[in-house]
């Protein structure tokens, strides 16, 4: 599992930092002693043991070992936390509702990233320098403002209004605390995540394949459709995972921009434990959480690596 | 063969851009409105609601107690990730697949569910000690970030430099202080500004470990949102914006680190 776990992000920064790592040559030879590295590394591994493993594993075992009856909680191996979850209508809506809007997000990000991806591997220097710095720009910029932003635009006074009564449009109704807004803000959000990686795989496409497209009279369209999108396929996998992972697990947003009329799961883990106490069903819910975020991963990656060998088989 | 892109991708790469942009622009423009309620187009022109937030005793003391948490969360994931990364890079280690799936998966696992197993499990031990806790809390996902990005630069450290000093004569120490620590210089500061940024910026594991007298600015922000409606709030996320522009132009030119590895 753990393999699995640093795939995406492995794949994403081959120029960055782990995946020299990965493959780097044998250690040198001034220095040996493999306890060294050991004292090195041990710090972290049992920090992150104790403060990171510990509690997500001891959540999970919670989950299937206790629950909440009449407001007493009692022990006992039980699956009763995930039966509640998916035998009640309101939490399967809160379920259906958490995946819509993650795979919404990725798609949305996915088709407005494109145009950005390629302006940044494909634009002149100057053209992609002030894409990468505006697109990576509001990262610093915190979430909660971010959200806040979109309340201010999409509010019943607020910007967009005034421009729809600009151009003559009135009594629209505000999209405000609707899963329209929420969508919105994520894609706003995530969207770095999903153009990031889409840019490196795009640069990394050889300039001379798209060329000799063009040059056998292909449309610029066309070489989109049959050489980019194929040849980016990885970084838009990795992307994916990355947005969809990052949108299921939204807390800030979906409560900013959705009030108490869209939540998402991460709303009903925050319901659920800090005003009803009932920790073993949160813990179910986080568990479900982490489920789904590592199985998008799991997904993304196979499908696309699959599509990608079937796109490329026979081309070398 | 025109290397460039098309014109109509250009005129939508500009209105994506401007779209980013938007949300960012309009509460700074809604900040200055002379008006008791937040409205679009502002009307008139004061700095009165900038005014009214840095003199707030609240706003003030939750921005010192923020830098005074990532400062300690940078300190620490640097004491702990620097020495990782440099053993990482330096030793083949048996298992250095589980270890970086291990030091790698905070940042897979939803934020918000690490910091609810985190609550759970301070309140088996009974823990009262609440800056400690988002100590822990942030260090566990600012670990990641360094590791990485320190590890990055101890890869490219050219081993011929340090086998040229060392046959020279220099001590370990020397070595390690003069050839070494130039090279991996950039990538602890970036290891260290991505640490503070992420903990300055973390909510969703603060808003489980928090308590009033430690209450970090993206909680005070969220609270301020759904209990104040005059253009104070937009001040302040005025100011937050401005913040992150300084801490923009600092990365870029002053430290030459590409924000990219924010991401990757």
């Amino acid at each position: 599992m753990t393999g699995l776990i640093a795939t995406p992000s492995a794949i994403a920064e081959a120029p960055g930092a782990l995946a020299p790592l990965a493959a780097k040559s044998a250690a040198s030879p001034l220095q040996s002693g493999q306890h060294v590295g050991w004292l090195m590394v041990a710090p972290t591994i049992l920090f992150l043991m104790v403060w990171f493993a510990w509690p997500v594993l001891s959540m999970v075992w919670l989950s299937v070992s206790a629950k909440v009856v009449e407001g007493v909680t009692v022990p006992g191996l039980t699956a009763d936390n995930y039966l509640r979850l998916f035998q009640t209508d309101l939490y399967l809506r809160i379920l259906a509702r958490t995946a819509r809007v993650a795979a919404l997000t990725c798609l949305v990000a996915a088709l407005l990233a494109y145009p950005l991806a390629i302006a940044i591997a494909r634009g002149k220097p100057g053209l992609a320098r002030i894409v990468t710095l505006t697109i990576l720009a509001p990262l610093l910029v915190n979430v909660v403002v971010r959200s806040y932003g979109w309340q201010t635009i999409l509010n019943k006074t607020g910007a967009l209004a005034w421009a729809l009564k600009q151009v003559g449009i009135t009594g629209t109704p505000s999209l405000l605390y609707t899963e329209w807004a929420v969508l919105i803000a994520c894609v706003h959000v995530y969207l770095p995540f999903m153009v990031m990686p889409l840019a490196s795989a795009i640069r990394r496409i050889e300039r001379s394949v798209e060329e000799a497209a063009r040059v056998a009279g292909a449309s610029r369209f066309r070489v989109f459709v049959r050489v980019i999108l194929p040849l980016s396929l990885p970084g838009l996998a990795v992307g994916s995972s990355l947005v969809f992972s990052l949108a299921a697990a939204a807390y800030v947003t979906p409560q900013i921009l959705g009030g108490n009329f869209s939540p998402l799961l991460g709303t009903l883990i925050e319901q659920q434990i800090l005003t009803l106490n009932d920790w073993p069903f949160g813990a179910a819910i986080s568990t479900l959480l982490i489920i789904l975020v590592l199985g998008s991963n799991i997904v993304f990656l196979r499908l696309v690596n699959r599509r990608f060998a079937k796109w490329t088989g026979g081309s070398k | 063969m025109n290397d460039d892109i098309s014109p109509v991708l250009k005129i939508c790469v500009w209105v994506l851009l401007a779209l980013v942009v938007a949300p960012l622009v309009v509460p700074v423009l809604m900040s200055v409105s002379d008006t008791p309620f937040i409205t679009f187009p502002p009307q008139g022109f004061t700095t009165e609601w900038y005014g009214k937030v840095l003199t707030d005793a609240e706003a003030q003391g939750t921005f010192l107690f923020s830098l005074k948490l990532a400062g300690v969360v940078t300190l620490i994931s640097l004491i702990l990730g620097v020495p990782c990364a440099a053993g990482l890079v330096r030793y083949d280690l048996p298992g250095q697949g589980l270890i970086l799936g291990l030091i790698l998966s905070p940042l897979i696992v939803p934020l918000i569910v690490i910091g609810v197993a985190l609550l759970q499990t301070f309140a088996m031990l009974g823990s009262r000690a609440t800056f400690a806790q988002l100590v822990i809390g942030h260090t566990v996902v600012c670990l990641p970030y360094v590791i990485r990005t320190v590890s990055g630069s101890f890869v490219l450290v050219n081993r011929s430099l340090e086998d040229a000093a060392s046959v020279m004569g220099a001590s370990p120490l020397t070595v390690a202080r003069r050839v070494v620590w130039p090279q991996v210089r950039p990538g602890i500061c970036a290891g260290g500004i991505f640490a503070f940024i992420v903990s300055f910026d973390d909510y969703p594991i603060s808003m489980w470990l928090a308590d009033g007298r430690n209450f970090p600015v993206p909680l005070f922000l969220h609270s301020m949102i759904e209990r104040s409606f005059d253009p104070s709030i937009a001040a302040m996320a005025a100011l937050m914006i401005f913040f992150a522009l300084l801490l923009v132009l600092m990365i870029e030119k002053a430290f030459g680190i590409s924000l990219a590895r924010l991401i990757s």
